[in-house]
């Protein structure tokens, strides 16, 4: 049986969810939360592709419509994520609606980094491999983010 | 499929359609989701839950749904409907798209 060797990173407590993450991963977390406010304010970036969608990818004029409506406030929703991952990264304890912001910027954070990387679903992990730190930092997100959520289906109904 | 494939979105798919009711004799808008190599299953499933209030076992059908046959239809309704559904999907990270039904 392989055993955890580090803590649960989130786990509900009554109506708050208690973080168990070590200074050096809020320092990373903190980290990662102000490169992707930084990220955001690119405008051109190809890594962002991800993050903004088309939503008629056959019909470009109404994409196009669509794009200039709800660009900036997907923009705004990010940048209030991350603010609030900024604000609460040294908390013992977080507001479920607080870890959903937390989750919005993990999961933000591994579609810009699986996007720079080209990831596919075969892909298997080689610690050989040049790009081994991005992919060990993919990982490490996604390990993140299936332990909020798993947190926070416990909040739902 | 990776998430730069641009969607087929010539087939069909009319499952799950019905649940929302439009007032007037235009045809329902339908959203879809797709598969991509990032997002988690488990993710995925949360927001289907999040933000339509599916219950788990429909939430995980449509997850399924989107990782073995590449997209699920995962809510429908008028264009309004469907385009906010779409923003949501999108603020959340997922690969939503809209078409009309036919």
């Amino acid at each position: 049986m392989v055993r955890r060797r580090r803590p649960v990173a989130f786990a509900r407590s009554g109506k708050l969810v208690a973080v168990r993450l070590g200074d050096e991963e809020r320092d990373l977390m903190a980290n990662l939360a102000a490169q992707f406010r930084s990220l955001l304010s690119e405008d051109a970036d190809p890594d962002q592709r991800r993050l903004y969608p088309s939503a008629y990818p056959d019909d470009p004029e109404r994409d196009a419509d669509y794009t200039a409506l709800i660009h900036d406030d997907l923009l705004r929703s990010r940048l209030e994520a991350a603010d609030v991952v900024t604000a609460t990264v040294g908390n013992e304890t977080l507001e479920p609606d607080e870890l959903e912001q937390w989750m919005v910027v993990l999961n933000s954070l591994r579609l810009v980094l699986g996007t720079r990387l080209d990831i596919s679903e075969a892909d298997e992990f080689d610690p050989e491999a040049l790009d081994v730190a991005e992919r060990s930092l993919l990982l490490w997100l996604g390990l993140l983010l299936e332990e909020a959520v798993e947190a926070s289906v416990r909040f739902l109904r | 499929m990776s998430p730069t494939t641009t969607p087929d979105i010539g087939e069909k798919t009319r499952e799950d359609i019905g649940e929302d009711t439009t007032t007037d004799t235009e045809r329902p808008w339908i959203v879809l989701v797709w598969n991509d190599p990032i997002n988690l299953m488990s993710y995925v499933a949360f927001v289907f839950r999040k933000l339509f209030g599916y219950s788990r076992q429909k939430a995980d059908k449509l997850m399924r749904d989107v990782h073995h046959k590449g997209r699920a239809v995962v809510s429908s309704g008028t264009r309004e409907k469907a385009e906010m559904d779409v923003f949501r999907l999108h603020e959340h990270g997922l690969w939503a798209t809209m078409q009309q039904d036919d």
